[in-house]
């Protein structure tokens, strides 16, 4: 007997429909409440780990290194409040600490350094000025790094720049380095002692002579740079840049 | 003696041209007046010669980089600003230069003549510069140049009386 199409099948699919669609939020209310209780549970778990760790994060840059790649990956800026959920880490006071250090440092050395610091000097400087107790508080680049980004809400006073290969400058004088200046920067980071010359623009970067002659009049005229008029072409030097003087600080 | 300690500025190549910015350039001048000071003292040296072409502090030979003349007299000159520089001739070719300057040379050596209860009794400036008994003192080894340009001040102040003797000078302090 071949079965025909009724009402009664449709209303039989609707009462199917119905009942999965509340199956389906009963499932959905009960995921929310286990995934708040985990939070919940997170949250315990993390505030005892604070207690009992609050000093490694202090000390221990290994942790802070692999802790900052957690919340990266996860989205969280544990330093956005100082009130909020990632507070009771005391991650923040840590950073708050070390920039107020990297502005002193910098300030401190302004007048020599024309307000650009290689990070690497930056982090000796910083050991040396956070005194005896430096074995205690080892700090690393990444957290000079993370502490200075915070420093840009300040204004244009304080950035960091990316010179290729690892290598960061910590800019301490009010003002944006242009695109060009950058690029001068970057190519001087990569020669042995940290300086350019008007022909290595045209050669290395494609320059024209006129954009070339600009630029370094203008690093020039920002007091960025010295030149050196006893070669064959002048060229500019940073002192920033310059392996001599940080070799001589820290003999 | 000891080999001189240079700073970390003379081996950077710059350093020895004059510098277009403003500030860079007073920072540059500000530390070859001090390298000028440290180094003539580190020798004992009291005059300079502008043109003297191989002298150590205007030419790093490794680097090859020299002081020009013109930036040797600028540094001279604003040594002579506060006190530790004078020409001595007219063209400003030959400088007399000293660590301290003549006021304090003139205290130090005042102060050392009434320690040893020398006043009222005539010295000589071979004594004063040389004698066993300044050896301790910051003016021992002075020139004898100087120490007359230092002793001339004190006698204006009223405090020495310079008594020129066959063609030598003694001292007498008050």
């Amino acid at each position: 007997m071949r079965r025909r199409v009724g009402i009664g099948a449709i209303q039989q699919q609707q009462i199917a429909a119905e009942k999965l669609k509340d199956k389906g939020t009963d499932l959905q209310e009960s995921q929310l409440e286990q995934m708040t209780k985990q939070m919940e549970v997170f949250r315990e778990k993390l505030e005892e780990f604070s207690i009992s760790h609050k000093q490694d994060i202090k000390k221990n840059a290994q942790f802070r290194k692999q802790f900052q790649e957690m919340c990266a990956a996860i989205g969280v800026d544990p330093l956005a409040s100082g009130k909020g959920f990632w507070s009771v880490l005391g991650m923040g006071d840590f950073y708050y600490e070390l920039g107020v250090q990297v502005v002193e440092v910098c300030l401190a050395s302004n007048h020599k350094t024309g307000g650009l610091m290689e990070l690497n000097e930056l982090r000796r400087r910083l050991i040396a000025a956070r005194g005896q107790s430096a074995v205690h508080q080892e700090i690393t680049n990444e957290d000079i790094l993370m502490a200075t980004k915070k420093l840009s809400i300040f204004g244009n006073g304080f950035v960091v720049h990316k010179l290729g290969k690892g290598k960061y400058i910590v800019q301490s004088i009010p003002g944006e380095l242009s695109m060009e200046e950058t690029t001068i920067l970057t190519l001087a980071s990569d020669t042995e002692q940290g300086c350019v010359t008007h022909n290595m623009l045209m050669e290395q970067l494609g320059w024209p002579d006129y954009r070339a002659r600009q630029s370094l009049d203008k690093v020039i005229g920002e007091g960025l740079c010295w030149i050196d008029e006893q070669d064959t072409e002048p060229s500019y030097w940073f002192p920033s840049l310059f392996p001599g003087r940080t070799t001589q600080l820290s003999a | 003696m000891t080999d001189f300690q240079w700073p970390w500025e003379y081996t950077f190549p710059p350093f020895f041209t004059l510098q277009p910015h403003e500030e860079t350039r007073q920072q540059q001048l500000n530390v070859w007046s001090e390298l000028f000071l440290k180094y003539l003292k580190h020798l004992n040296k009291f005059t300079v010669n502008i043109n003297e072409g191989s002298f150590p502090l205007y030419y790093n030979e490794s680097l090859n980089r020299r002081l020009s003349p013109s930036m040797i007299l600028q540094i001279l000159q604003k040594l002579q600003s506060t006190g530790h520089a004078q020409p001595l001739d007219k063209k400003r070719q030959e400088w007399q230069v000293y660590w301290h300057t003549l006021e304090e040379y003139g205290n130090m050596i005042y102060d050392w003549i009434q320690e040893t209860g020398q006043t009222g009794s005539v010295c000589t400036l071979y004594e004063i510069a040389n004698g066993e008994s300044t050896e301790d003192k910051e003016f021992h080894g002075i020139d004898e140049n100087v120490l007359v340009n230092v002793l001339r001040l004190l006698e204006d102040k009223g405090r020495c009386e310079l008594i020129e003797m066959d063609g030598s000078y003694g001292v007498k302090f008050f």
